[in-house]
């Protein structure tokens, strides 16, 4: 095959699509998770990921609703029958351009050079294939998050969304923090934990705007650098903990520090973007709808590929469906986890 | 001079939304997010709905009448990010009552925000963490 550009894409992406399910018997493990309406089988072999499929998830618990399966294949030449991943050509790559010519092709894809790594989805048969050059050769952020673009194209197909945005909340009621990486979402996530409140994600939580605006947790991982860390306690808190991530991020599970199991859901009532003031005390304030789209949607839609167009309508929906505030974060993790916790139980400032 | 032009919307890959009168348009194939203020909002819808530039000037907005030179200016800007480009044979669409009424409602001056930090060419990953400087797709070093 000659390397891959937008004329054969979609070809490539069937031929690793067909060549996975053919060697199907030839993958040594096989993992299943429960999400919200959703079975994940994952086919794969030993290997940093193999744990990450099933403990980097929270397992959606009381969910009585119909749940589709979705398989994925994490393959790559040491499985037998399958062919090492091909590298993209000499052709001009741009992420909408890629993620366009497969949407014709009703499929969904994901490409990160450096690695030859290749991610491609069949929404309509649910099935995937994450093809590597070898078991371990994935991008650092993989294992943090496994799967995510597979779930953002099965989620978005069903006309929910992955959102890149933490929550926290109490009585079922919570409210979303949204903001690119450095706005402080994580830190006040882990900060409400602390103190008592329930989170969905501290990172991306799963949407569904199909009565009212409600979030759903996913991924298990809570991250923090090594300021934050210090700051919240958490060295105390956790006792033992692994080295720093390829953030330079000390990386945990939210059962480490819950007080509670993570609620399967959350009715959200704001959208907040958090912003470090530096005063003492946390306030929150109305902001332009305008300025709460701009925090919550660009790296939203950046950090999931293709479906640019519906995530931008997905995202200004939510937006108009949600009062917008600014939480100013004061320096106490248990004054900001209080202000939170007040703003819901009143339901607003 | 751009103030006898009548334009369009560049392509159909620029897509946008209105926020409480504050328009957010998004690039589709570059990733570039753009915010209007609100009077730059009410004439992104005029311009890009096909009313011609010189019809707006002398309009008046909060922050007072709008000149040639300002809508010379916010329209090369347009074209510049790529949002609005030249049509030569479409028909001129009036400037409504509504649109008139909301200009002089407006408080803020004439802008638009580029947002382009998480763009396509200095995104690698996912997890917002890039060396802006040196483009895509490098990868930001752990500290």
């Amino acid at each position: 095959m000659p390397k891959v550009n937008l004329d054969n894409l979609a070809d490539y992406a069937r031929y690793v699509l067909a060549q996975a399910e053919r060697c199907s018997a030839n993958f040594p493990l096989t993992r299943a998770v429960r999400l919200p309406a959703l079975t994940l089988t994952t086919r794969l072999g030993p290997g940093g990921l193999a744990d990450a499929v099933v403990d980097g998830f929270i397992a959606a618990r009381d969910d009585d609703a119909p749940a589709d399966a979705c398989r994925i294949f994490v393959a790559h030449p040491g499985i037998n029958g399958i062919a090492a991943p091909e590298s993209w050509g000499n052709a001009l790559f741009t992420q909408h351009g890629f993620a366009t010519r497969l949407a014709e092709a009703g499929l969904r894809g994901n490409h990160y050079h450096d690695l030859d790594f290749w991610q491609f989805y069949d929404p309509e048969r649910r099935v995937g294939v994450q093809l590597m050059t070898a078991q371990d050769s994935f991008p650092p952020w993989e294992p943090g998050a496994p799967l995510r673009p597979f779930l953002h194209w099965e989620y978005a197909a069903r006309g929910m969304r992955l959102a890149h945005a933490g929550s926290l909340g109490i009585g079922g009621k919570g409210v979303l923090l949204a903001g690119s990486g450095g706005a402080g979402k994580s830190g006040t996530v882990v900060a409400g934990l602390l103190n008592g409140l329930d989170s969905v994600g501290d990172d991306y939580v799963l949407i569904d705007l199909s009565g009212g605006v409600t979030a759903h947790p996913l991924f298990s991982t809570l991250k923090q650098d090594p300021e934050g860390f210090r700051r919240l306690g958490l060295k105390e808190r956790l006792g033992s903990h692994g080295p720093l991530n390829w953030q330079g991020k000390y990386q945990f599970r939210v059962d480490d520090i819950a007080t509670r199991p993570t609620p399967s859901r959350l009715d959200m009532i704001a959208l907040m973007v958090p912003q470090i003031s530096g005063g003492e005390a946390s306030s929150i304030m109305p902001v332009s709808r305008k300025d709460a789209m701009i925090a919550l949607a660009p790296s939203g839609i950046a950090q999931m590929p293709g479906e640019r167009e519906s995530g931008f309508r997905f995202f200004s929906d939510l937006t108009r469906r949600l009062p917008c505030y600014r939480l100013s974060l004061g320096t106490r993790p248990d004054e900001i986890a209080g202000t939170i916790a007040d703003f819901i139980t009143r339901g607003g400032p | 001079m751009q103030t006898s032009g009548i334009y369009t919307i560049a392509s159909k890959d620029i897509v946008f939304e209105s926020f409480d009168g504050e328009a957010v348009v998004l690039d589709l194939t570059s990733g570039k997010y753009f915010g209007f203020s609100d009077s730059g909002s009410r004439l992104w819808d005029a311009l890009s709905s096909g009313v011609p530039a010189a019809e707006l000037a002398g309009v008046v907005t909060g922050a007072g009448p709008l000149s040639a030179t300002d809508i010379d200016g916010f329209v090369s800007q347009l074209l510049e990010f790529g949002l609005l480009a030249p049509v030569s044979d479409a028909p001129a669409q009036p400037l409504s009552g509504t649109l008139l009424a909301q200009l002089a409602d407006t408080t803020e001056p004439l802008k638009v925000d580029i947002h382009d930090d998480l763009a396509d060419l200095i995104v690698v990953d996912p997890i917002h963490e890039v060396e802006e400087p040196l483009g895509w797709p490098a990868v930001k070093q752990a500290t």
